[in-house]
């Protein structure tokens, strides 16, 4: 079974001046169970929008999107699915604990197992200490856990990343892949993340799917087939980064 | 490494003391000097002009002693809550519907912009026309000034909402209740708050204003008296009254609500 399945989706969108800007096009994706798979490409090659539409955000205009094999349009379990953005989007006048509670909260999950899975989540991701802490409290690296920590409390099958750790220190990027890899692992999720850092898709990723700009295309699919955990150092690793490179 | 920090803790709290003490001392000299200056001014001029500071205070401890002082100064308090909670609550619910709505804010914008160039004068007598001799009309008065003002901050507070904060609330599947609740009021809040504090200021002292016009109670009503009757050491000790009333309220109820609601803002400054 594949958790998403996109076939031949197409997208496109109005612009202001009123012509139409397409955006994909003829998209295949299959993101078997427990993978991690990488959109990989230039700006302006519709990775962002490609997230959207698998979250369901945005539909698309042509092709089928299949969610666990259902259509993306009677798919009703949408909490199995979280969603980190580029920016952590903690909102300044809660705490740590009541941002990383904030899904809990949308689906009505009661104060008392709100708390506890809130508490347990902050254990997974390191930040118990700084449950009450605002924001402009914690630091880059911190406050990224925290938007971590909230996608993984509703406890989600997949989880979608949109260059989600492109704003940190390099030395904090790589502590986050790890935590991403051992928490997907630990969970049994399956991973989707776009990034313009081609060695991060290599460490992380188990599939790359290299895309071509404008508009969006497939130009073809990678398989990285190194044991994990990869160290980016490692010949093997930096050869990958070099041949996705030359694709790119 | 722990002692520097403990001594440099101590001396920030010690700066901090010492801060503090030089500010209420600047404070006690600004009150010894204007008394100076008011008992100055006061002996060369008839009393029914500028009474003397020790006059004023016999006046008013006078009128504290007589029984109508309390329900005047209740009856005057009570008509500025109810004028500005009316204001409170259609001004937010205004707010919100005009922000939600593009259609509605752009309709309604003249009609604020109006609203805010009538005087709270005008408002008076036409209150006076329409409800007369009433509480009404102080109430009528004080709704139409500090309604516009939290109107007009709610509404500008709802356009600082995050749209990156609804779209992960999309993301969750957020009801749009909750998407108000969880996002909008607390965006807004700060904004309705700076809003209702400037509303309640201005509520409070329009509603005298309104009362030497249209009111047979209040110290509004007990000022003009005093005032035709050339008692100025009562006018005096009336507007007394008032001051000490509004820096009671800012510092017994407005400064502390603010700083409790706000606590995540006030350490984001420190």
């Amino acid at each position: 079974m594949s958790v998403v399945r996109l076939e031949s989706v197409g997208k496109s969108f109005m612009r202001r001046d009123g012509e139409q800007l397409e955006v994909l096009r003829n998209i295949d994706l299959e993101v078997p169970e427990r993978s991690i798979v990488a959109l990989v490409g230039a700006s302006g090659c519709g990775k962002s929008t490609l997230l959207n539409i698998i979250a369901g955000l945005v539909q698309p205009d042509q092709g089928k999107v299949l969610l666990n094999d259902v259509p993306s349009r009677e798919f009703r379990d949408w909490r199995t699915m979280a969603y980190m953005f580029q920016e952590d989007r903690l909102f300044p006048w809660r705490t740590t604990a009541q941002n990383v509670g904030l899904g809990l909260e949308a689906f009505g999950v009661p104060r008392t197992e709100r708390r506890e899975r809130v508490r347990k989540v902050l254990e997974l991701v390191g930040l118990d200490k700084f449950a009450d802490a605002f924001p402009h409290e914690l630091s880059g690296g911190m406050r990224s856990r925290a938007a971590l920590g909230r996608s993984l409390v509703t406890e989600p099958a997949i989880l979608l990343m949109d260059e989600p750790f492109s704003k940190l220190d390099p030395s904090i990027r790589s502590q986050m892949h790890d935590e991403v890899l051992r928490i997907a692992a630990l969970k049994g999720m399956s991973v989707i993340f776009v990034t313009h850092d081609v060695e991060e898709a290599v460490v992380l990723a188990d599939k790359i799917v290299v895309l071509h700009p404008r508009p969006g295309r497939v130009r073809e699919t990678r398989t990285i087939a190194l044991p994990y955990p990869r160290n980016p150092l490692s010949p093997e690793v930096a050869e990958d980064v070099r041949l996705l490179r030359l694709s790119l | 490494m722990t002692l520097a920090v403990s001594v440099a803790r101590r001396t920030a709290r010690q700066a901090l003391q010492e801060r503090r003490v030089r500010l209420i001392l600047l404070r006690l000299i600004l009150v010894a000097g204007f008394l100076l200056l008011w008992q100055v001014a006061s002996l060369g001029t008839p009393a029914f002009i500028l009474p003397s500071p020790a006059r004023v205070w016999g006046a008013w401890r006078n009128l504290v002693e007589t029984p109508s002082f309390w329900t005047d100064f209740g009856i005057t308090f009570w008509r500025i809550i109810v004028g500005f909670s009316i204001a409170a609550v259609v001004g937010a619910v205004l707010g919100i519907v005009l922000g939600a709505s593009r259609l509605l804010g752009d309709l309604f914008e003249p009609v604020l912009v109006i609203i805010n160039t009538v005087s709270s004068s005008i408002w008076a007598i036409f209150a006076l026309i329409w409800f007369g001799l009433s509480n009404w009309t102080t109430i009528f008065v004080v709704f139409m000034t500090a309604m516009p003002l939290i109107l007009t901050n709610v509404w500008q507070g709802t356009r600082t909402v995050n749209r990156e904060y609804v779209e992960l609330a999309q993301t969750f599947r957020m009801s749009r209740t909750k998407v108000l609740t969880k996002i909008y009021l607390p965006t807004i809040l700060p904004l309705f708050f700076a809003g209702a504090r400037l509303a309640f200021g201005f509520g409070a002292r329009v509603s005298i204003v309104a009362e030497t016009l249209g009111a047979s109670s209040g110290i509004g009503y007990r000022l003009r008296q005093a005032a035709d009757l050339v008692q100025t050491d009562q006018v005096f000790a009336w507007t007394l009254t008032l001051v000490a009333l509004m820096i009671a309220l800012e510092s017994i109820i407005l400064k502390p609500l603010e700083r409790h609601l706000f606590s995540w803002r006030e350490r984001q400054s420190a």
